[in-house]
């Protein structure tokens, strides 16, 4: 069986890389086939990406606090272009102010993301997260 | 002085040119050339009698005998190389699939992105391309699509040559799938997304030019007259003297060269395409260094009429809308795009020549240059680069008919002009650059020898072109 194929990138206007180079490193060692499209990835760059990779999850990150109106319509999108069976994963500050984690998830599952990570987490867990996922979705 | 002869011979839609150089030391020396009109029916005999007229200039020994002078040759007649890309996305397979037509001396006839529908096929018989590019997917990516299309291809017998450069897990299936056709493979044009790998593609198209293409332009008959040496397509001859120049003659590390004639306009660059820097990101494919685009509807003659439509824009700026000297223009266009021979006779003709020829400059050098896009981020202010920047470019060529007899730089530098529709999207065309016309014609000329004697024929090419002051005050 091939490394499963992930896409990595920063969405919208957001230049924070040094957390996209630690997930690209990670993954990466963790045996995934990680397609790193940097900072600053507009919705199509993201899904070209996976389309002509065949990915099986799509990781967008975002810190500056925009995730929310950035990520809007990504789901729909990747329907439009085949990618019915696609994951999508989101993480980072996604929503600017005190806005309790709990509503942040709530918001994005809503928009069609399959999971939804505040600033900490245990890389560990999430690529662990991420093969079951991905088994459960071939099946 | 002594030195091998070495004949070069560029057989274009029009005119079959030829040139005789003398290889004196290191240095091509052109001692004389001839240009006679191609015979559309029967390409050698043309060929033949450019060779002749070439051969018989003064200086050379009486008793040179023709059949002992090594040809060098390249040919565009009937039509070029037409190319067929096939892609999967518009922004990445398919974007570079063209990249690798282009650099490989052809001319994209059709372009089709995701599923291929009997429409297309059946377009794609009418067009009648020499090569169907097929690309898609990454190595071990997306196959569905491109097994889909391999499927489309093997339903109708289309007389093209099939290229496969798509995803490498498929290409045995691919081969299954067009087993029987003749199908050449080289290795994915886009390996990983983002990485561009077009040098074994562009390989293949060389070769297969020379098996399987130039029996069907009528070349064969020239393979045998040049003592069985093979044709390179025009443009490739031009690319990989372009190439030449930039690696290898100093001071021309950064040029363009601009190829205009009557049906397509070329652009071709030698620079970096990105320079990074803290405050500026590039999205997007990463272009090469080398690079040509093709642009099918801007000509002087036969595509006049395309042009006049699509820069319209530009005609109007100038004419005015609505102006009596704009619908004299649309009059000229449709009487010389029919009479592709025309040369204008009286100054009104060639005013509106030099127009046409500047909207050819302008329009080739805006769709070629990338665009710089201000942006404003939380973490302040950014600069997004999408395509290839061209603002270092020292040096800039103009060659073909119109561009070779130029007398001064004004129409070259309308390459450099902003295009001021969106304040905030910079064009990154070249910054004052210097300007030469290849007065010689020696592009292709030399382009041939370039295999050969890659320092010899770029310091000649680099001769031989003519300085162009800047333009003088003309009111």
């Amino acid at each position: 069986m091939d490394a499963p194929r992930i896409v990595l990138g920063v969405i919208g206007a957001d230049c924070h890389s040094v957390g996209n180079k630690i997930l690209d490193a990670f993954f990466t060692e963790a045996g995934f086939h990680v397609v790193n499209l940097g900072v600053m990835v507009s919705q199509d760059e993201f899904l070209d990406a996976a389309v002509e990779s065949d990915a099986a999850a799509i990781l967008v990150s975002s810190l500056y606090g925009h995730g929310l109106i950035d990520c809007e319509g990504l789901r729909q999108k990747a329907v439009e272009r085949g990618l019915e069976r696609v994951l999508l994963y989101a993480g980072g500050n996604l929503v600017v102010g005190k806005t309790p984690f709990e509503e942040v998830e709530r918001k994005f599952k809503a928009m069609g993301f399959d999971r939804v990570f505040p600033p900490q987490v245990d890389l560990a867990d999430v690529a662990a997260m991420l093969r079951e996922d991905i088994e459960a979705r071939r099946n | 002085m002594d030195g091998r002869l070495l004949l070069s011979v560029d057989i274009g839609s029009t005119y079959t040119k030829a040139g005789v150089f003398r290889l004196e030391g290191e240095e091509l020396r052109l001692l004389g050339k001839a240009v006679r009109p191609t015979t559309v029916d029967d390409l050698g005999r043309g060929f033949a009698e450019a060779r002749t007229a070439a051969l018989a200039v003064p200086g050379l020994p009486p008793a040179v005998d023709p059949a002992a002078v090594p040809v060098y040759w390249s040919s565009s007649a009937r039509g070029g190389l037409k190319i067929a890309a096939v892609g999967l996305t518009p922004d990445l397979t398919l974007s570079v699939a063209r990249m690798a037509a282009t650099s490989a001396g052809g001319k994209v006839v059709r372009a089709f992105s995701y599923e291929l529908a009997a429409d297309d096929i059946a377009e794609l018989a009418a067009v009648a391309p020499d090569i169907i590019l097929l690309t898609g997917g990454t190595d071990g990516g997306n196959s569905r699509v491109v097994l889909h299309n391999a499927a489309r291809l093997a339903e109708t017998r289309l007389p093209a040559v099939i290229l496969y450069a798509g995803n490498r897990k498929v290409r045995d299936d691919v081969a299954a799938l067009l087993a029987g056709r003749d199908l050449v493979t080289a290795a994915n044009v886009m390996p990983e997304v983002g990485v561009i790998d077009i040098e074994p593609a562009r390989d293949v198209i060389r070769r297969a030019f020379l098996e399987s293409i130039v029996d069907g332009k009528g070349l064969s008959g020239v393979v045998a007259a040049a003592g069985g040496r093979e044709p390179l397509p025009t443009p490739l001859a031009v690319f990989e003297l372009v190439r030449r120049i930039g690696e290898r003659v100093p001071g021309w590390e950064d040029f363009a060269l601009i190829d205009m004639g009557g049906a397509t306009t070329d652009f071709y660059s030698h620079t970096e395409s990105f320079y990074g820097g803290d405050t500026i990101l590039l999205r997007g494919l990463r272009e090469p260094k080398l690079k040509r685009t093709v642009e099918g509807d801007l000509g002087l003659r036969v595509s006049a009429e395309a042009l006049v439509r699509s820069e319209s824009a530009f005609f109007e700026s100038r004419l005015g809308p609505d102006t009596p000297d704009l619908l004299g223009l649309r009059a000229y266009v449709e009487s010389v795009s029919r009479t592709t021979d025309h040369l204008p006779a009286d100054d009104r003709g060639r005013r509106y020549d030099a127009l046409l020829a500047a909207a050819c400059v302008r329009a080739s050098a805006l769709r070629h240059a990338g665009t710089v896009q201000r942006v404003f981020t939380p973490q302040g202010g950014f600069e997004v680069q999408r395509g290839k920047d061209l603002g270092r470019i020292k040096a800039l060529v103009g060659s073909g008919g119109y561009l070779a007899g130029l007398a001064d730089a004004a129409l070259l530098l309308e390459a450099c002009a902003p295009d001021a529709a969106d304040p905030d999207v910079r064009h990154l065309v070249p910054n004052a650059p210097a300007c030469y016309a290849d007065a010689e014609y020696l592009i292709p000329l030399l382009g041939n020898l370039a295999a050969d004697f890659p320092d010899a024929a770029a310091r000649a090419a680099v001769a031989g072109f003519k300085p162009l002051n800047a333009p003088t005050n003309r009111n």
